[in-house]
């Protein structure tokens, strides 16, 4: 009795989860976003991160260029609900706050991020010195089972790629998820996964090698 | 009068729409009446049959009083302005009254990190409490505060405390404000500082003692594994 009781609950569970799968996987093909009202507020946008997505280093505006969409949501998402970017000494982070703010609502965000997500991606400049690839390729064995043996992420696994990232803006991330200013908010899914992560670059040097590697992998 | 459109939340408020209010006054007087003589001498000079229109310059003494006797009359309503924005100036901005509590605000482009003294009461000890945008206070409590900015100029303002205060780089500036009522209003940032100065709004919460204490138990760094009072707070 109680066996059948835990089967059929397994059952339905199994059942309903199927259903949701596949609704979700229906809504996701239904409600293509609204590209042009994604460009359009993508304006304020352009004052930081450049029209094509590509960033600028003086405001500290990486480039976003090259994200798919859906990490792209999540995190404009985290930072309107001061999930990112709402530490106090993450300074970067509160200037890219206010700036989620004016994505009204859910639809929004997902129109931008479905918006950056069509921009054309370029390799940026190589900006930090003395980073080792040949010391960081061992490193990025940690790495990469979640970004990628190419450094183009995993969506299944919420990784962001970093082939495309600035390398000025990788090691600020990387400082900050090792220091908590990001990852450390209980309701940070993703930056939770990764914080751990940074605690294996053991200082700034451990650091910039495996960004070169991380580089390297890029320009191949 | 100003009162009605927005809330006294500081003990010096009041004297603030007082002054605003002798000030009004004054300027609704003197504006009320130079209007009433300008359409007065406009109706009794107006055209007429036969006389001709006459360059009036303005030197002879009969003319000139027309001139002269508003002019002092308006410096001796100075003298009343001019006494009572010191002796407000001197109690808001001069004056610094024993604080019961010291609370440090950072602005930066474009947000403000709001430093709460933990359960010992004393700013700038390990368990000082930070939060993002939202500043706690405690009702009738007298409040020490600590201006500085990261990067550029920044002016915060409490239009229920009638507060404005430009923040300078570089410096700290430490002014003062006692909360009188309970509630939850504006903080704005009043000098423009960049893109997005119009998107750093914060709030600030007035409570009893007793639910700050609350609050402080809540957000003290590491009691609850927390390392901040973070935003959604
Ligand atoms: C005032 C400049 C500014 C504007 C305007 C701005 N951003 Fe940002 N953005 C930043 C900064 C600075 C960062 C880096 C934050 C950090 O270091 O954590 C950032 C980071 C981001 C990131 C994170 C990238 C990553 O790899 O995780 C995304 C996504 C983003 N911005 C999207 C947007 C969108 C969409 C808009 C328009 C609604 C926008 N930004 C407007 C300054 C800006
Ligand atoms: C367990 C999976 C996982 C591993 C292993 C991992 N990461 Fe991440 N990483 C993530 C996730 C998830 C994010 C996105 C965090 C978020 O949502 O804010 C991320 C984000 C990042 C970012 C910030 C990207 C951006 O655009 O802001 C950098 C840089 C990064 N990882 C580098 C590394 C490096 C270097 C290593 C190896 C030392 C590593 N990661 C290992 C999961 C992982
Ligand atoms: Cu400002």
């Amino acid at each position: 009795m109680f066996q059948r009781m835990i089967f059929s609950y397994f059952s339905f569970r199994s059942a309903a989860a199927a259903c949701a799968i596949s609704l979700t996987l229906l809504g996701s093909s239904l409600s293509a976003q609204d590209l042009d009202n994604g460009k359009k507020m993508y304006q304020i946008c352009t004052a930081c991160h450049g029209a094509e997505g590509h960033g600028n280093q003086v405001l500290n505006a990486p480039q976003i260029a090259g994200l798919d969409a859906v990490y792209l949501e999540t995190q404009l998402r985290n930072w309107k609900e001061g999930i990112r970017g709402a530490h106090p000494d993450d300074t970067a982070g509160l200037q890219m706050r206010p700036m989620s703010m004016t994505l009204k609502d859910e639809e929004t965000i997902k129109d931008v991020a479905a918006y950056v997500a069509t921009l054309e991606a370029k390799i940026p400049e190589a900006t930090l010195e003395g980073g080792d690839a040949t010391k960081g390729q061992a490193a990025y064995a940690v790495c990469l089972a979640c970004h990628g043996p190419d450094a183009g992420g995993n969506a299944a696994l919420k990784s962001p790629s970093l082939r495309h990232q600035n390398d000025w803006y990788m090691l600020a991330q990387l400082k900050k998820f090792k220091s908590g200013i990001r990852g450390s908010n209980p309701k940070d899914v993703g930056g939770m996964q990764m914080r751990p992560m940074s605690m294996t670059l053991v200082d700034e040097q451990a650091m910039k090698d495996v960004i070169a590697h991380i580089r390297s992998l890029a320009e191949k | 009068m100003i009162e009605a459109y927005l809330e006294r939340a500081s003990t010096y408020a009041g004297d603030i729409d007082n002054l605003f209010s002798v000030i009004f006054w004054i300027v609704v007087l003197w504006g009320g009446l130079a209007e009433i003589i300008l359409f007065y001498f406009c109706f009794r000079f107006r055209k007429k049959e036969g006389v001709k229109g006459q360059y009036i310059s303005g030197e002879e003494k009969h003319q000139k009083k027309w001139i002269a006797i508003p002019h002092y009359l308006v410096l001796v309503f100075d003298v009343f302005l001019i006494a009572g924005a010191i002796s407000v100036w001197y109690n808001i901005k001069q004056r610094l009254p024993e604080p019961d509590l010291t609370v440090g605000v950072v602005a930066q482009q474009w947000a403000w990190t709001f430093i709460h003294p933990g359960a010992d009461g004393v700013l700038h000890t390990e368990d000082d409490i930070k939060t993002i945008d939202k500043l706690h206070l405690i009702e009738n409590t007298t409040y020490h505060f600590e201006l500085e900015s990261k990067d550029v100029l920044h002016s915060f303002s409490v239009p229920v405390f009638r507060l404005k205060q430009d923040i300078i780089p570089g410096r700290k500036i430490t002014g003062w404000f006692k909360p009188i009522k309970k509630g939850e209003w504006d903080i704005q940032c009043t000098e423009i500082c960049g893109i997005g100065h119009g998107l750093m709004p914060a709030r600030v919460h007035i409570t009893s003692a007793y639910d700050h204490q609350q609050w402080i138990v809540q957000n003290t760094p590491g009691s609850s594994g927390q390392a901040y009072a973070s935003a959604s707070n």
